[in-house]
């Protein structure tokens, strides 16, 4: 599984929309229904699956999955 | 009569001395408290209030959970002070607020917010003194300025420590939401406190671990997970962030958690997510570290599913009720005793009944009034009954439930208690925003937003124009609020909003948008 699938199935775990019908303009809270706390602990599985540390402040400004797939991008 | 926190916390560090009172993360390693030392340094702090020349006065706390945080709190209640524990997320124009209208004179701060620290000692005039979290002097002291290590220093030179104080003293005071839109300073007494800490019939072994996941100025938590905890010689274990709850579940192995059902709903997505293959025990094991067996909810209403569903994993989710107003419990389910779908039996110091539907409470833990606002004191409690704003009943067995509201607030499966008008001010403030309705839906917060059409017209603005205007307009607004109170939803109308004889929005009609009738 390429690191992108990986990371749009951990999203999938969050919300209905499946891996393959994410597209980076998709807003996390707005279009995929998370909740506040859905996208925290989203982010602790990233940290976890990816084996990266997210400065929490920065790690909330993201709001597109394209954003954050950036930004796991630029940690790694 | 009555009791003092004071009481409570010196009978469980004679009771539990050895016993660790408290664990936290630094980096990977875990640092604990016991009961003797968490107390010394309360000593400490409390003797250091009173030799600066405290005594009497309000004092703020802005941070998140930390040991450094619960014993300066702790300092402040048993002695002859208040505390006012504020939300460190809100905007930095809202904290000075606060302090100013609570009169607070001294502030803890936690050094993750001391870029607040300027503008605070700028904007509240009252505010003698600021003590960071921390053992290590600040980057530039100054007389208004020093560290925690500061305050201990100045209670070596005295060995006064401070008079106990009266149980129907103002204890601490927590903000709420109001429905005016300006928050409220709800001050409870050291026997409102003391009582419902008591009143919970929840035991379990001294020693046994909690792992506290809620933010610590709301009553919930602080009275719950804090106080109730120290009164039964709980190990307490502090949650570094929300990003880690479930990791850290796995770290401190928890017996107990308190949550809002928010936090049910997420880690319930986790659970289901798993190949259902595995068997649920092992998934529970790694999702909530092994040892969990109660859930205590509250703060919002929860879907019973929640509970079925819990119980799969062999973990009990029991549901109460309250509010800070209540100090907070007002009812709850208890491993004996609950009903799926209820919130609980009241607990024993607190009457019930009903009034036109709406719950009415009396009783040990209800609170003195709000802070200087007797009118909306007078409002809310009448011949000693707190007007909850709920609506509900209670079946044959004692037990009660909830089906409405009575007042405006939404209240968000995360049990914050969102003020609609409070929001709505902010965002009337751009031009293009002609008229604002905030609503709760799907678990966030919309906007629904009529554009001012002089503006429209004005500028030349296409549908497409105007929703790329009021997103960025509501990114930007985003920014600067705790998520909470962030907007989740745009939906622009094409009509005006319905409105009342009086020229109020229809609230409750907000979700119509058909052209109005000619007058």
């Amino acid at each position: 599984m390429t690191q992108e699938m990986q990371f749009k199935t951990i999203v999938a775990q969050y919300c209905e929309v499946k891996p393959d019908e994410m597209n980076n303009d998709m807003r996390f809270r707005e279009d995929l229904g998370f909740s506040s706390l859905d996208f925290m602990s989203f982010l602790g599985e990233l940290e976890d699956t990816f084996d990266i540390e997210l400065e929490e402040e920065d790690a909330l400004k993201v709001l597109t999955v394209g954003e954050a797939l950036e930004l796991l991008e630029r940690l790694q | 009569m009555g009791i003092l926190i004071r009481d409570i916390l010196e009978d469980s560090v004679k009771k539990f001395a050895d016993i660790k009172a408290v664990k936290w993360l630094k980096k990977k390693d875990i640092l604990e408290r016991s009961y003797s030392e968490l107390m010394d340094n309360v000593i400490t702090i409390r003797k250091g209030l009173l030799a600066e020349g405290f005594k009497g006065k309000h004092i703020s706390l802005i941070g998140t959970s930390s040991v450094e945080w619960i014993e300066s709190y702790l300092a402040i209640i048993t002695g002859n002070t208040v505390a006012v524990p504020l939300d460190a997320g809100l905007p930095a124009e809202d904290l000075t607020d606060l302090i100013n209208r609570s009169d607070s004179e001294a502030l803890f701060l936690s050094p993750k917010n001391i870029s607040l620290l300027d503008g605070i000692l700028a904007e509240c005039p009252k505010l003698r003194k600021v003590w960071i979290l921390q053992e290590e002097e600040p980057d530039s002291p100054n007389e208004k300025t020093a560290s925690l290590a500061g305050l201990k220093a100045a209670s070596a030179n005295s060995s006064t420590d401070a008079d106990r104080p009266a149980p129907d003293d103002v204890a601490t005071i927590i903000f709420t939401s109001g429905t005016t839109g300006k928050s409220k300073g709800v001050m409870l007494t050291q026997d409102n406190l003391a009582t419902n800490v008591l009143s919970v019939d929840y035991t379990t072994e001294p020693g046994s671990i909690l792992l506290s996941v809620l933010p610590i100025h709301h009553a919930f938590c602080l009275v719950m997970d804090w106080l109730k905890g120290f009164s039964l010689g709980t190990t307490i274990c502090i949650n570094d962030s929300l990003l880690h709850m479930v990791k850290n579940m796995g770290v401190f192995k928890p017996q107990v958690m308190l949550m809002v059902p928010m936090m049910i709903e997420t880690i319930y997505k986790r659970l289901a997510s798993v190949d259902p293959a595995i068997p649920k025990m092992a998934v529970a094991d790694n999702v909530f570290g092994g040892n969990l067996k109660i859930i205590f909810t509250g703060g919002a209403h929860l879907d019973p599913y929640y509970i079925d569903k819990f119980a799969e994993y062999g973990v009990e989710v029991l549901e109460g009720y309250g509010m800070s107003e209540c100090s907070p419990v007002i009812s709850s389910n208890t491993p004996e005793t609950h009903k799926a779908g209820s919130i609980g039996k009241p607990l024993p110091n607190a009457e019930i009944k009903f009034e036109n539907g709406e719950i009415l409470v009396k009783g040990s833990s209800v609170m003195k009034g709000y802070y200087q606002m007797p009118e909306e004191t007078a409002e809310t409690l009448k011949d000693g009954w707190l007007h909850t704003g709920d609506k509900g009943y209670m079946d044959e067995d004692g037990f009660l439930f909830i089906n409405g509201r009575v007042k405006n607030l939404i209240i968000l499966s995360n049990g914050e208690n969102i003020s609609p008008e409070e929001i709505e001010n902010k965002l009337a403030l751009d031009a293009l925003v002609g008229e604002v309705i905030v609503t709760g839906e799907d678990n966030g917060l919309a906007a629904r937003i009529y554009p001012d059409q002089d503006v429209v017209a004005a500028k030349g603005l296409d549908e497409e124009a105007i929703k790329t205007a009021l997103q960025a307009f509501i990114d930007k607004y985003n920014k600067n609020q705790p998520t909470y109170r962030q907007i989740t939803g745009l939906i622009i109308r094409k009509n005006p909003f319905i409105r009342s004889s009086t020229k109020k929005i229809k609230r409750q009609e907000a979700l119509i948008d058909e052209p109005l009738p000619i007058a």
